[in-house]
C-alpha cells in the first residue's frame, strides 16, 4: 500500500517560488524523515499534505484519499510552532484533540490518561499547560497528535526546543509510534535524528528534491574518508584506483595547505563511494609500510547533508 | 456538525471558566440588588444633621422650627404606615395596584400634601398612647396587627437644632457669629449633645435687619436689584460685602434639603405677614393655593378609553434604556472574549492542530455557537436574577420593583432584549472573528479595534436621548443602520415604533448580518493562518471575492 504520494508538487506565494516539482512516495516504510535546511519548503509540503493551505499544482493523496480532509481523522499532526491552551490541563487537551479526530467523550478522556501514563507523565495529567516545562509541553502535544491511534502520524520539527536530553526523550516516542505500526513522517534539519530513526528520508533543499533514498544508500553518495597515520611517505596510496584525493592535515584536523607547514604524519585519504577501506589495509600491507592509525567510519547523514546542499543552505541565510 | 459541536463545547467550557465570565455574570445582579438596597440604606445611614439656628430678628425662628418638626411628624406616620403594612394581619396585595390605570405619582408634591397636614396638633398624637392607636387605625383596613411583630422604632429626625455652642454670643453680630462658627462647621470643633460630639452641618443666621431685605414684585426693586449686583461687580472680588441678610452657612453643597426647607418656611411666613397686614384673609388664600386642577396626559397611540398616560407606561418609556446598556456590554463582554481566544489560537499556532482535524467553517461556527452559548447563559442570569431580585423585593411597601418587575413581565421587551441580543451578537461577533483571524498580537488586534470601538461608542451616546423622540429622525436614521438596528431598537422598543421600521429594520439586520457572516468566513479563511503583520485593505477586499 502507498500511504503517501506526492507528485509534481508546486506552490506559490506571490512571486516567491517555493516548492518546485517536488515528487515522492511513502510506500510500506515506516518512519521517513524530511529533511532539508531552513526555507527549504519542508513545513509548506506539510501543510499541503494535510490540506492546511493548497498547492498552486500538483497532485497527493495521503492514505490512498483524494484529500487529507476525507482521511483526517486517519491522520495526526504536530505542526513547526508548538502551542497548547494554557488553561486548559493536560488531559482534556488530548482529549479535545481526540474527540475532534472523531472519538466519543469518555473513549478520549480514557485514552489521554491511558496515554500520559505510558509516557511518564501521569502526575501531570491534571495540571494546566501553562505549568508544564517546555519538553513536558511538547510530549502533551506529541500525545494529543496520536490520541485518536492515528494510521499516519506528521510531526514538523519534533525536536526543536529541546534539549538533548528531551531531544533522546522525544526520539524514543516516535520510536515507540512507529513499533506500534504507526507510520511516523517527520521534519527536521538535524540530521543525527534522522539518521537514527529513519528508514527513509526526503532531502528538500531551495524547494526541490535532492535526495529520495533508505539512509544507508544515502551514505553510499558521497565519499569515504579514512584518516591515517603513519611514519613513511603514504604518498603511494594515490596510484590506488579508489583513492579519489588525499591530504596532509595537523593534529587539529585541518589541512596543510602547501607552504604554510610541513607535511607530517596525519592523511586524510577519501575514498570512492564502493570503495571498500579494508583495501587501503592490504595496500599498506603489501607495500610493509606501518600504520600507526586508521580511523574510518561510515559518512554521517550531517556529512551528506552538507555535502549536498551545503553551498545552497549558506547562500539562502545570507540573502 | 459533530466538530463544530465539540468546539462549541470547549469554547464555552473553557470561557465558563475564566474570573471575566463570573464576575459578568455576578456583577450585574449584584448591582440591581445594591441599587434597590442603596435607596433605603441612604434613607436609613444619612445622619441625622445637626444646625444651629440663630435667630436675632425674632421674625422667623418659631415657624422654622414648625416646619422641621412638621417634616419629622410626616416621616413619623409614613414610618407608621409602612410598620402597618409591614405586620397586618392580611397585608395587600401588591397587584391591587393596577399601574396601567395609575397615572403618574409626583413624589414631592405628595410629600407636601401629606406635611401640610401635619399641624401643631398632630404632635400631641405622637406620643406612646396616640402612636399605638395611629397604628391601629392605620391596620384596620388589614384585619389589624399580627401578635409576634418587633417594637415600632421612631425614626431618626432628618435634621435636629442643636444650641449655640456655650462659648458664643447669640447677640454678637452675624459677621462675628459666622467668623466664630466656622470652624463647628469645617468639622474642626464638635458640639455635644446629650453627651455625645456631633459636627455641625449647617448654621442659620437671621440678622436683626433681615427685613430689609425682602425683595418685592415691581419695576423699582429690579432696578436697586439690577444696581446692587453691578455695585457687587465693580467692586470687584476681594471686595468684602457688608451686609448679607438672612444667611445659610453648610460645606456639604450637595445636600440643600435644610436650605430649602428653610428658605421655604421663611417664603412662607413672609407671605403670610403680607397677606396679613394687606387685610386679606390667610386661611382663604390658602385655600385658594390650594385648589388646583390636574391636566391629564394623555397618549394618542393607545386604545379609545385607556388613552391616560400611566405609571406604566413612563416606567415602560423608560426601561429600555437600561436593556439598550445591558445589551451593549453583553454583546461587546463576549465579543471580546471571541477576539481573545483567537488571538490566543493564532498566537499558539493551535490553530493549525484544529485545521488539520477541522474546517475553517467549522471552526468559526464552533467558536461562535460556543462563546453565544456563554452570551445567553450570561443574560438568562441576568434576567432571571432581575426578575428574581424584583420579585422578592417586590410587596406593598416597595412600589418601585412592584410596577418595573410588573411592567417587565408583562411586555415584549425581554422578548425584544433576547432577539436582538443574538442578531446583535452575530454581527458584531463575526466583524471581532475577523479581525482576531487577522491579528498575531492582542496589540494588533487592539490597533484594528480603535474604529470598531468608535463605532460602537454611538448607541451609548444616543442611548439617553432617544426616548424623548424615540420615532424622530435620529432614532429612525440610526435605526436602519444595521450596526446600530439591536440599539436604537430596543431602546425605541417601549415607543411602539411603526410597523414598517420594526419588521424592516430586523430583515435589514437579518440580512445584513448573514451578508457579514459569510465575508467573515471568507476573511476567517484566508487569515487565519496568517502570519506577520495584518493585511492591508486591499488585500482584504481581494479575499472577500468569492
Amino acid at each position: 500500500m502507498i500511504e503517501l504520494s506526492v507528485s509534481r508538487l508546486n506552490k506559490r506565494f506571490g512571486g516567491n517560488h517555493v516548492l518546485k516539482d517536488v515528487s515522492f512516495e511513502v510506500k510500506g516504510a515506516e518512519m521517513i524523515g524530511l529533511i532539508g535546511p531552513n526555507g527549504a519548503g519542508k513545513t509548506t509540503s506539510i501543510r499541503m499534505i494535510l490540506e492546511i493551505i493548497k498547492p498552486t499544482s500538483g497532485e497527493i493523496s495521503i492514505l490512498n484519499g483524494r484529500s487529507a480532509l476525507e482521511v483526517r481523522d486517519r491522520i495526526g499532526y504536530l505542526p513547526e510552532e508548538k502551542g497548547l491552551y494554557k488553561k486548559m490541563r493536560a488531559w482534556s487537551i488530548i482529549a479535545y484533540f481526540a474527540t475532534l479526530k472523531g472519538m466519543s467523550r469518555k473513549d478520549a478522556k480514557h485514552r489521554a490518561f491511558e496515554l500520559l501514563e505510558r509516557y511518564g507523565l501521569k502526575d501531570f495529567a491534571n495540571a494546566k499547560t501553562e505549568a508544564l516545562s517546555k519538553g513536558m509541553g511538547q510530549k502533551v502535544q506529541v500525545l494529543a497528535s496520536i490520541a485518536h491511534d492515528p494510521e499516519f502520524v506528521i510531526l514538523d520539527e519534533p525536536f526543536s526546543g529541546l534539549d538533548p536530553v528531551n531531544q533522546e526523550v522525544m526520539e524514543d516516542v516516535i520510536r515507540d509510534l512507529s513499533e506500534r505500526g504507526h507510520t511516523v513522517l517527520f521534519s527536521t534539519h538535524v540530521m543525527s535524528h534522522a539518521e537514527r530513526i529513519c528508514d527513509q528520508i526526503v532531502l528538500l533543499a531551495g524547494g526541490k528534491k535532492v535526495l529520495d533514498d533508505t539512509v544507508e544508500n544515502a551514505r553510499h553518495i558521497i565519499p569515504r574518508k579514512l584518516r591515517l597515520e603513519s611514519p613513511k611517505s603514504l604518498q603511494f596510496l594515490e596510484q590506488m584506483g579508489d583513492v579519489l584525493r588525499m591530504a596532509p592535515i595537523d593534529e587539529k584536523g585541518d589541512i596543510i595547505v602547501d607552504g604554510q607547514g610541513q607535511p607530517g604524519k596525519l592523511w586524510d585519504v577519501y575514498l570512492s563511494e564502493k570503495a571498500e577501506p579494508i583495501d587501503v589495509i592490504e595496500a599498506c600491507l603489501r607495500e610493509g609500510i606501518p600504520l600507526e592509525r586508521f580511523d574510518y567510519s561510515p559518512p554521517s547523514l550531517h556529512e551528506v547533508f552538507v555535502h549536498l546542499v551545503g553551498d545552497q543552505a549558506k547562500e539562502a541565510s545570507f540573502r | 456538525m459533530r466538530a463544530i459541536f465539540m468546539i462549541a463545547l470547549r469554547e464555552y467550557a473553557e470561557n465558563a471558566k475564566t474570573k471575566g465570565f463570573w464576575i459578568g455574570l455576578f456583577l450585574f445582579p449584584v448591582i440591581i440588588f445594591a441599587s434597590i438596597a442603596v435607596q433605603r440604606l441612604l434613607e436609613d445611614s444619612t445622619p441625622t444633621r445637626h444646625f444651629v439656628l440663630v435667630d436675632q430678628s425674632g421674625a422667623y425662628g418659631a415657624e422654622i422650627r414648625e416646619d422641621i418638626d412638621r417634616a419629622y411628624r410626616s416621616s413619623v406616620l409614613m414610618a407608621l404606615n409602612g410598620y402597618a403594612l409591614e405586620h397586618a394581619v392580611n397585608p395587600p396585595e401588591a397587584k391591587e395596584i393596577d399601574l396601567e390605570e395609575t397615572p403618574p405619582i409626583d413624589m414631592a408634591e405628595m410629600q407636601q400634601s401629606i406635611e401640610s397636614h401635619m399641624g401643631p396638633e398632630m404632635g400631641a398624637m405622637l406620643d406612646e398612647e396616640g402612636i399605638e392607636s395611629m397604628l391601629e387605625l392605620m391596620s384596620a383596613p388589614f384585619d389589624g396587627l399580627v401578635e409576634d411583630r418587633p417594637e415600632f422604632e421612631m425614626p431618626r429626625p432628618a435634621f435636629l437644632e442643636v444650641p449655640l455652642p456655650k462659648e458664643l454670643n447669640a447677640d454678637a453680630s452675624v459677621e462675628e457669629l459666622s467668623e466664630e462658627l466656622r470652624p463647628y462647621l469645617r468639622g474642626e470643633k464638635t458640639i455635644v449633645v446629650d453627651g455625645e460630639e456631633v459636627s455641625l452641618f449647617a448654621c442659620v443666621l437671621l440678622p436683626r435687619d433681615i427685613q430689609d431685605f425682602v425683595q418685592r414684585p415691581g419695576l423699582m426693586a429690579d432696578l436697586k436689584r439690577a444696581k446692587a449686583l453691578q455695585d457687587k461687580v465693580d467692586a470687584g472680588p476681594d471686595a468684602k460685602p457688608v451686609r448679607r441678610g438672612g444667611q445659610y452657612w453648610g460645606s456639604n453643597l450637595a445636600d440643600s434639603d435644610l436650605k430649602n426647607r428653610i428658605q421655604r418656611s421663611i417664603n412662607k411666613t413672609l407671605q403670610r405677614r403680607e397677606l396679613e397686614t394687606r387685610g386679606l384673609d390667610v386661611a382663604a388664600v390658602a385655600a385658594v393655593n390650594d385648589t388646583t386642577l390636574r391636566l391629564s396626559a394623555l397618549d394618542p397611540k393607545k386604545e379609545e378609553g385607556k388613552e391616560e398616560v400611566s405609571t406604566a407606561d413612563q416606567i415602560r418609556q423608560w426601561a429600555p434604556v437600561g436593556f439598550v446598556y445591558l445589551l451593549w456590554i453583553g454583546i461587546f463582554t463576549i465579543s471580546q472574549m471571541l477576539l481573545n481566544n483567537t488571538v490566543e489560537e493564532k498566537s499558539n499556532r493551535i490553530i493549525e492542530v484544529l485545521l488539520s482535524s477541522v474546517t475553517a467553517g467549522e471552526l468559526m461556527m464552533g467558536k461562535l455557537a460556543g462563546i453565544a452559548g456563554i452570551g445567553l447563559t450570561m443574560i438568562g442570569v441576568w434576567m432571571g436574577s432581575l426578575v428574581g431580585i424584583l420579585g422578592l423585593s417586590a410587596g406593598p411597601e416597595a412600589e418601585f420593583p412592584t410596577m418595573l418587575l410588573e411592567v417587565l413581565t408583562g411586555s415584549g421587551l425581554i422578548f425584544w432584549f433576547v432577539l436582538y441580543f443574538c442578531l446583535g451578537y452575530l454581527l458584531y461577533a463575526g466583524i471581532f472573528l475577523a479581525i482576531g483571524s487577522l491579528c498575531n498580537t492582542i496589540k494588533d488586534a487592539q490597533n484594528l479595534m480603535g474604529p470598531v470601538m468608535l463605532i460602537m461608542m454611538v448607541p451609548i451616546i444616543t442611548m439617553m436621548f432617544i426616548p424623548k423622540d424615540p420615532n424622530g429622525t435620529l432614532a429612525t436614521i440610526l435605526s436602519w443602520i444595521p450596526l446600530y438596528t439591536p440599539f436604537t431598537m430596543m431602546n425605541r422598543a417601549a415607543a411602539d415604533p411603526p410597523m414598517f421600521d420594526k419588521i424592516g429594520t430586523l430583515v435589514l439586520l437579518v440580512v445584513f448580518t448573514l451578508f457579514t457572516l459569510v465575508m467573515v468566513g471568507r476573511v476567517f479563511r484566508a487569515g487565519i493562518l496568517r502570519t506577520g503583520q495584518p493585511p492591508k485593505i486591499r488585500e482584504l477586499l481581494s479575499w472577500m471575492k468569492p
